[in-house]
């Protein structure tokens, strides 16, 4: 029966009592932690897959000259990791009508390890009857599968012979889709694949050659790490999934956001666990005392909080758990599409950490409150408030969640300067909200404003307090939710609805024209024409950097950076184009080439600077006028560097033109291919749209997140609002059996939480201002914008909160003191 | 002769403030019998709540000895101290201090929750029934008079069967008509119940009614 009554009256309070709002908070806090520790689970696992995809295994070992050796491989296989080996050749291909150079992938049959190959034995161009369903996701041995510019290029058709080296195959298809094929418009040279057994026939895999080995593994993570510390020589590299693609960048922006919204979301419910721990700890003190005089020892009182505590915890993380649920499937419903099915298990990560979080913030923001409240001398209930000396060793409890913060932000300056601000913003807003106020009573109010004023001023400490509450909730509100804006422009600029889908390259110079009426008359949006002139960069002003002949080995070459590693695309242009951001020097139209600013950078390549290049083995130098920056990501055609016409002009270039095409429109786009054979036309539409979906579920995800926040925001304010005008309950009420009207009564109020309200959304919309343009600078890096539209919006809110609490009080501050 | 059940020998009791010591209470020495009833007056400031929380092992005295039930209050600590008191020692508040959250019979109960003990339901009720809150036993406390709250309270104190009951002005929030109902249950219950009564209070006329009035003016004791 004991129990049972203790157990009751702990229940009550956590829902009559002043426990309620303290509840609520903690159970908002295990809500948002979960879902989002969820949801972060869930697209991690959707980012690294993609990731290895891309790659055709979970890890590459890539090695140079050099097979990759069989202790590796048998250590791969006792760390129960599956391999696939591949070697790569660069070799010409000869058919009865051409030939090419080609780079000629020899594979086992179960690659790919991840993702998908698709090779098509009946493509369209290849003239035979078509047959969707008789696609192959793996080759055979005798097989050799063909890049769909080599049937013009080779003029074939499948089932004519092709010599790849001394190796004559029988053509049996088109590579549909490959894996590891990049977004690169330019594409290396075209791809062969055969099986690796028959490599040897090619003759090419002789000494000295240039063949490039490769094992992929796929396994367990832990078995891929281990397997990463294996020595390796200075020609041989791993590659993972790290290696970031266009879509990895989206998500991981959105993780940044996600991540810092958390933080805000944390912040405020800290705070409002904070103070309502503290109201309930003050309203508490007499219970306590009284306690105390009826003879319940401190052992007693310390088990009766803990019960208290304990029960709460549990309501909250029962509610939190179950919310959290329901929220990450509604954060979730517009990823649907992008997640796997079935879903790969959150595992027991979200469970403990959203617990875990809930401790680690409520423990020290509802314990050093409680705590002290244990402190309450058994003489305040007689002789009123009496002077306690307050113990400070509660704030022990802080050590916890900020040596777990430390562990948490780590080396991440974003999250720490974001911290750090709040705090500065914080006492310097409670600064300015007190000197405006001292500003205001220097002139002459009405009687109720006065009183306000003096007010505020009176009680400095605690208006201070209020006024940087006030503020800062506001201000993490707008930054949240702006914040959320600027990120979805930023990347709708990058990729705009109407970008570009398709790029035409291998464009014949008599080509450009008709090709270009042909876009016009079928009114496709496209780009201008832009001569490609494939070259290398061999010096800057007296340094060689490679020499002028491909020559070298690629052991050698993986050492330099990867701009100097290949070819690259020239163009030449009267002027710059206009999607590209002019950041030093100006544009001359004679002998000047313009630099990439990344390129640069990494090249230490500088304004003034002379550049050689070799183009077919012809050099040619040019004068560095510029240096651009280019947005790789918006599907414009883009270069690292770009002549004045009187440089490239005269050597032989073949034209490239990107363009839209809706998906609707794919015969347009056989008509083009089939009007021009030569051309080869990347279809990057399935690409775009992915992308573009993506983008609309990733900004729904965090349209829902922020909202969230928005709402915890909102909470706290009223919290704090209301718990404010409850103090001021006792006056409120003395003024009312003193006689006061209600309008009186309704004036005073205003005045001063009108006064209040105004200056903290003022100083809210100063603040937000300076956190986003921070944050969007130097976390997101994009071009900060101002949202002067704050200024009126934030105050208008703060007031509008206001009427709501002091119109659900007003009824309850109205009736006279009893007694 | 009995030995008294509450014995002060030159008490004193001084606050520092950051400024300078102030003497609440200057070498009160006095004795209460068991079963009797001691009213405290004086005015206000006098230091008669002071003294009672020293009488009560609420606080402790600056120098002199208080001995409660025998015992030598400056030899235990709080935590003896609160013992003593959860074993044999009561209030009523000016306050009520009722738990909002505790119906009326709860919050009666409330003194064998502290204890540990059997919570008794028959007891509380019959204590309910001497108050006249029978009908009213599961309600909370905001649905009840300040009356009736105090009517509570006075049940919480006598359900433990304490030796002593401190009260402090426990009619000072109530109007007179409910005061007097007050005192009368206050003094029927002690004589029932046979407890020692020690009460802090401005009204002469309940002053009148105990046993003893001990008058305090500027800290010193007179009778």
């Amino acid at each position: 029966m004991k129990g049972n009554l203790l157990t009751k009256w702990r229940w009550r309070e956590c829902w009559q009592g002043q426990l309620w709002p303290i509840t609520l908070a903690l159970t908002l806090i295990v809500a948002c932690v979960f879902a989002l520790a969820a949801l972060v689970t869930r697209v991690d696992k959707v980012m690294v897959d993609q990731g290895r995809s891309a790659l055709g295994g979970d890890l590459v070992l890539v090695s140079n000259q050099q097979a990759i050796s069989p202790e590796l491989l048998s250590q791969a296989s006792e760390l129960g990791l599956q391999y696939s080996l591949q070697t790569r050749i660069r070799t010409m291909a000869f058919s009865d009508n051409g030939m090419q150079l080609v780079s000629v992938k020899a594979m086992q049959s179960d690659f790919p390890l991840r993702g998908e190959l698709v090779l098509d034995p009946t493509p369209i161009n290849s003239h035979a009857s078509h047959n969707t369903a008789a696609f192959y996701g793996h080759v055979e041995p005798n097989q050799l599968w063909l890049a769909e510019r080599l049937f013009n290029l080779l003029d074939v058709k499948v089932g004519d012979t092709v010599a790849i080296g001394d190796a004559e195959l029988t053509v049996s298809g088109l590579i549909a889709q490959d894996p590891e094929l990049s977004f690169n418009p330019f594409n290396q040279m075209p791809t062969v694949i055969i099986h690796l057994d028959d490599l040897a026939k090619t003759g090419a895999s002789l000494e000295g050659a240039r063949l490039s080995y490769r094992a992929y593994f796929k396994g367990e993570d832990s078995a891929l790490k281990q397997l990463q510390q294996a020595p390796i020589t200075p020609s041989q590299r791993w590659i993972s999934e790290q290696s970031q693609g266009r879509t990895a960048e989206f998500l991981n922006k959105a993780q940044q956001y996600l991540s810092l919204t958390l933080l805000l979301v944390l912040l405020m419910a800290s705070a409002t666990l904070v103070l309502t721990s503290q109201h309930y700890s003050n309203t508490q003190r007499d219970t306590v005392a009284m306690l105390k005089s009826l003879g319940a020892s401190r052992s007693w009182l310390k088990r009766w909080l803990a019960g208290q505590l304990l029960m709460l915890f549990g309501l909250a993380s029962t509610l939190g758990l179950v919310a959290g649920l329901a929220l990450e499937q509604l954060l979730r419903l517009p990823l649907k599409d992008l997640l796997p099915d079935p879903l790969p298990s959150i595992g027991l990560i979200p469970w403990l950490i959203s617990i875990g979080v809930a401790l680690l913030v409520g423990l020290p923001s509802m314990g050093i409150s409680l705590l002290r409240l244990l402190d309450t001398p058994a003489t305040a209930i007689i002789q009123g408030e009496t002077k306690q000396t307050k113990a400070y060793w509660p704030f022990a409890l802080l050590v916890l969640p900020l040596l777990s913060l430390v562990l948490w932000f780590g080396s991440n300056t974003l999250m720490w300067l974001t911290l750090l601000g709040l705090v500065l913003l914080l006492i310097l807003l409670g600064g300015i909200g007190l000197f405006v106020t001292k500003l205001l009573q220097q002139k002459q109010w009405g009687p109720g404003i006065t009183l306000a004023l003096s007010r505020l001023n009176r009680s400095k400490a605690a208006s201070i307090a209020q006024l940087g509450a006030l503020t800062c909730s506001l201000m993490l509100l707008s930054v949240i939710w702006l914040l959320r804006s600027d990120l979805l422009d930023n990347w709708q600029q990058t990729l705009p609805p109407d970008a570009a889908n398709v790029f035409a390259i291998n464009i014949a110079p008599e080509q450009v024209a008709p090709y270009t009426d042909q876009l016009e008359q079928w009114q496709l949006p496209h780009s201008l024409a832009y001569p490609v002139i494939r070259g290398r960069l061999i010096q800057r002003n007296d340094e060689v950097l490679q020499s002028s002949q491909a020559t070298q080995d690629e052991a050698q070459q993986s050492e330099k950076d990867p701009a100097l590693r290949r070819e690259l695309n020239f163009t030449w242009l009267a002027n710059l184009p206009s999607h590209n951001e002019l950041v030093a020097g100006e544009w001359t139209s004679q002998g000047g080439v313009s630099v990439e600013q990344e390129i640069a950078k990494r090249l230490s390549i500088e304004l003034g600077d002379t550049l050689h290049f070799s183009v077919n083995s012809q050099t040619f130098s040019a004068k560095v006028n510029s240096i651009r920056a280019v947005e790789w990501r918006n599907m414009k055609p883009n270069f690292y560097f770009i002549f004045s016409p009187d440089v490239l002009a005269n050597l032989p270039a073949t034209w490239l033109i990107s363009y839209r095409v809706e998906q609707a429109q794919s015969d347009l786009l056989n008509q083009l291919a089939r009007d021009y054979p030569t051309v080869s036309v990347l279809d990057l539409r399935t690409m775009a749209n992915q992308i573009q979906s993506l983008l609309g579920q990733v900004a729904w995800s965090l349209t829902v997140l922020a909202s969230l926040a928005v709402i915890s925001g909102l909470l706290l304010v009223l919290t704090l609002l209301r718990l404010s005008v409850s103090q001021r309950q006792r006056e409120i009420k003395l003024y009312r059996t003193l006689g006061a009207s209600k309008k009186r009564i309704s004036a005073t109020l205003w005045a001063e939480y009108g006064i209040m309200a105004v200056i903290a959304g003022f100083c809210a919309a100063i603040g937000a201002q300076a956190v986003i343009a921070s944050m969007v600078k130097w976390g997101f890096e994009m071009q900060p914008q101002m949202h002067w539209w704050l200024f009126a919006a934030l105050p208008v809110i703060a007031i509008g909160l206001i009427y709501i609490i002091t119109q659900s009080m007003f009824k309850q501050l109205l009736a006279p003191l009893r007694a | 002769m009995s030995d008294p059940i509450i014995k002060a020998e030159h008490v004193v009791k001084q606050v520092t403030t950051s400024t300078d010591s102030l003497t609440i209470l200057q070498d009160v020495s006095l004795q209460v019998k068991a079963g009797e009833s001691l009213a405290l007056v004086g005015p206000s400031g006098a230091g008669k709540s002071t003294l009672m929380t020293l009488l009560a092992g609420l606080d402790v005295a600056s120098s002199g000895e208080i001995y409660l039930l025998g015992q030598a209050l400056s030899q235990l600590d709080e935590e003896a101290r609160a013992a003593l008191r959860c074993e044999h020692i009561s209030f009523v508040f000016q306050s009520f201090l009722l738990i909002p959250t505790l119906t009326a019979r709860e919050n009666v109960m409330l003194p064998f929750l502290i204890k540990g003990a059997k919570q008794d339901e028959v007891l509380a009720n019959q204590l309910l029934q001497q108050v006249g809150l029978a009908e009213r036993a599961d309600h909370l406390p905001s649905q009840l008079s300040g009356g009736e709250q105090q009517r509570v309270a006075l049940a919480r104190a006598f359900i433990s069967q304490p030796k002593i009951l401190f009260a402090d002005e426990p009619t000072g929030n109530l109007d007179q008509q409910t005061a007097s109902r007050i005192v009368e249950l206050l003094f029927q219950l002690n004589r029932e119940h046979g407890t020692t009564l020690v009460l802090v209070t401005h009204d002469p006329s309940l002053a009148e009614r105990c046993d003893r009035t001990l008058h305090i003016a500027a800290g010193k004791v007179a009778e």
